[in-house]
């Protein structure tokens, strides 16, 4: 069986008003988004292959989901217009649609389902036509059934139209609530209704009351109080002595101090009544705030730290670096090869020479310990090319094109990268989280402390630039 | 902003009708004219029902404004909050600290019944 998933902008046009920027499909419902919802009930339905479906932009969701090897199915995109009926649909599709049987999810549905309920042989055994269908949209299969007529009975499964923010505000309560879980939610949970992700930072003196869902890179400060009832999307900041109470925070928000964020939606800078739909858009550090990449002023003036900075570090390396450099060359262990990579500039690239130091012997240990290996990447510091600090750069290859896309909105290229100042990465993932964390929550200076720590870090550092 | 005193409960109320935004950019207005409006009254009205925005410094200037009349023994009631703006008083829990009215006219009233002075 193969999956169409058939989206039209009318819809879901109403989400924009609250979730500016947010494309439909990615809005997440408990941190997860939405898209996967859809993909994880399609796998359990038996389904080999998904299509989806839109009459709108589908650039973010193809950039999310990728081809769909994440889920171990392959996802395919088409553009449809917004006068084409269901039978044109399936007519322009005709080559995904021929010969297979096919679930179509059709409209703007959240599908209620339970992820320990085998829908793929009642749907095998279901004949031609509609399942489900609600005001917003339905659930039919087309072709013929593969296995002998089951009765639906009580299958748990349901539609509900996602037609406005207090549906969906309720829904994301309703799954909050839900002891047993019908959906596979992110985060850790070793406990009932109680999900978090990586690299949460929680104060001694917050105080968490369960049902919560916190996501990755969070920071809940002195004195705060989340939940009961409280998703807290990643990379949000609450502030002291604020509360989260029956609310959803959508990722990328700052709650300011001493707020009492109580049954609301919070989106960046945007405060949502569910019940009401009455929203205000605010930009006051003080209450509600997006977080944003830095702004150009702030770049600037980090640009300038980090120069100032590589003209320290230059200075203090010069004599190690004359001298034990011309040893290790001649010992062999001084290695040196060149590649291009990613800068964080789009589909620009920089050619650089990397140096591994074959750490055996004292002179290699020591020049490894004082990071000369870095010292030629620093003089790319005084000219703008590389950060002193931030993200690994990424080897430009048609592989490494698409982790390098997944991680442009942050990625700064530099000669020391965060994760030398943690002990704890050991895999890309590790490193990535790292990296995003400070590159969202750092500062100039806090750049240059990050900076003495990796170096420090480097002394005992066993491996070498990945 | 306007200003007028109301007499109709035999106490001297200034009414003040806030307008439009009260930021950063004006907030030192609205103490300064409180500051005026105290010498002829300390019992005060706030008619909220063309203030479109308040941020965190109008807030902190009405609260002033709160605070100065309490100390001359006066009270300052809001009336005729947008939902926009009420939801500004409640999540910075500003809301405890005011007495608010659905209309100007129920907030005059109540300096009738219980009103201070």
């Amino acid at each position: 069986m193969k999956t169409l998933i058939i989206i039209r902008e009318q819809d879901y046009e109403w989400l924009d008003h609250f979730f500016p920027g947010i494309h439909p499909l990615l809005v997440p419902i408990c941190n997860k988004p939405f898209a996967e919802f859809l993909i994880d009930f399609s796998i359990l339905a038996g389904s080999e292959a998904i299509r989806l479906v839109m009459d709108g932009p589908l650039s973010d969701v193809e950039r999310y989901c990728e081809n769909g090897n994440r889920w171990g199915i392959p996802i395919s995109y088409a553009s449809i217009k917004n006068t084409d009926d269901l039978q044109t649909v399936i007519d322009k599709n005709q080559r995904f649609c021929s010969e297979d049987r096919i679930l179509i999810i059709s409209g703007f549905v959240f599908i209620q389902y339970d992820k320990q309920y085998n829908y793929k042989t009642i749907f095998a055994s279901l004949p031609d036509g509609e399942i489900l269908s609600s005001n917003r949209g339905s659930l039919r299969l087309r072709g013929s059934r593969t296995e002998t007529q089951h009765d639906m009975g009580n299958i748990p499964l349901s539609l509900l139209g996602f037609d406005s923010i207090d549906v969906y505000y309720r829904l994301c309560m309703e799954i909050l609530n839900d002891i047993s879980s019908p959906y596979v939610l992110p985060g850790y949970s070793n406990e009932a209704y109680c999900h978090i992700g990586r690299n949460v930072v929680i104060s001694k003196s917050a105080e968490i009351r369960k049902p919560v869902i916190i996501g990755n890179n969070v920071q809940i400060l002195a004195d705060s109080i989340i939940g009961p009832k409280a998703v807290i999307g990643s990379n949000v900041i609450i502030d002291r002595e604020s509360s989260v109470i029956g609310s959803i925070v959508l990722e990328n928000t700052y709650i300011g101090e001493h707020l009492e964020v109580q049954n609301k939606i919070a989106s960046g800078n945007i405060l949502i009544e569910p019940e009401s739909g009455i929203s205000i858009a605010m930009d006051d550090p003080h209450l509600l705030t997006g977080i944003h990449q830095s702004g150009s002023a702030k770049s600037l003036f980090q640009s300038i730290v980090h120069r100032l900075a590589a003209i320290l570090l230059i200075t203090l390396q010069l004599i190690p670096f004359l001298l034990l450099t011309p040893i290790l060359i001649l010992q062999g262990k001084w290695k040196k090869s060149t590649n291009s990579y990613f800068t964080a500039v789009s589909e620009k690239y920089l050619i650089l020479t990397t140096t591994t130091i074959e750490r055996t012997g004292p002179f290699s240990t020591l020049a490894s310990a004082l990071s000369l290996d870095r010292f030629t990447l620093l003089f790319r510091v005084l000219i703008g090319q590389l950060a002193i600090i931030g993200s690994w750069p990424v080897v430009a290859t048609p592989s490494s094109i698409t982790e390098y896309s997944k991680t442009k909105s942050w990625y700064r290229a530099a000669v020391f990268s965060y994760a030398e100042t943690e002990e704890w990465p050991v895999n890309p993932g590790d490193t990535a989280i790292i990296e995003r964390y400070y590159a969202a929550h750092g500062n100039p200076m806090k750049d240059i402390a990050l900076t003495i720590k990796a170096l420090l870090n480097r002394i005992h550092e066993t491996n070498t630039h990945p | 902003m306007t200003f007028h005193i109301d007499t109709s409960t035999g106490k001297k109320l200034g009414i003040a009708a806030l307008i439009g935004r009260i930021d950063s950019k004006n907030s030192s207005e609205l103490i300064t004219s409180f500051a005026l409006w105290q010498q002829q009254t300390s019992l005060f009205v706030f008619d909220c029902a063309r203030l479109d925005f308040i941020d965190s410094s109008g807030l902190g200037a009405i609260v002033s404004c709160l605070r100065n009349a309490i100390e001359h023994n006066g009270d300052l009631k809001l009336a005729n909050l947008s939902p926009k703006v009420s939801m500004v008083f409640e999540i910075t829990k500003a809301k405890k600290l005011f007495s608010m009215f659905p209309d100007t006219g129920s907030a005059i009233q109540s300096f009738e019944t219980n009103g201070t002075e």
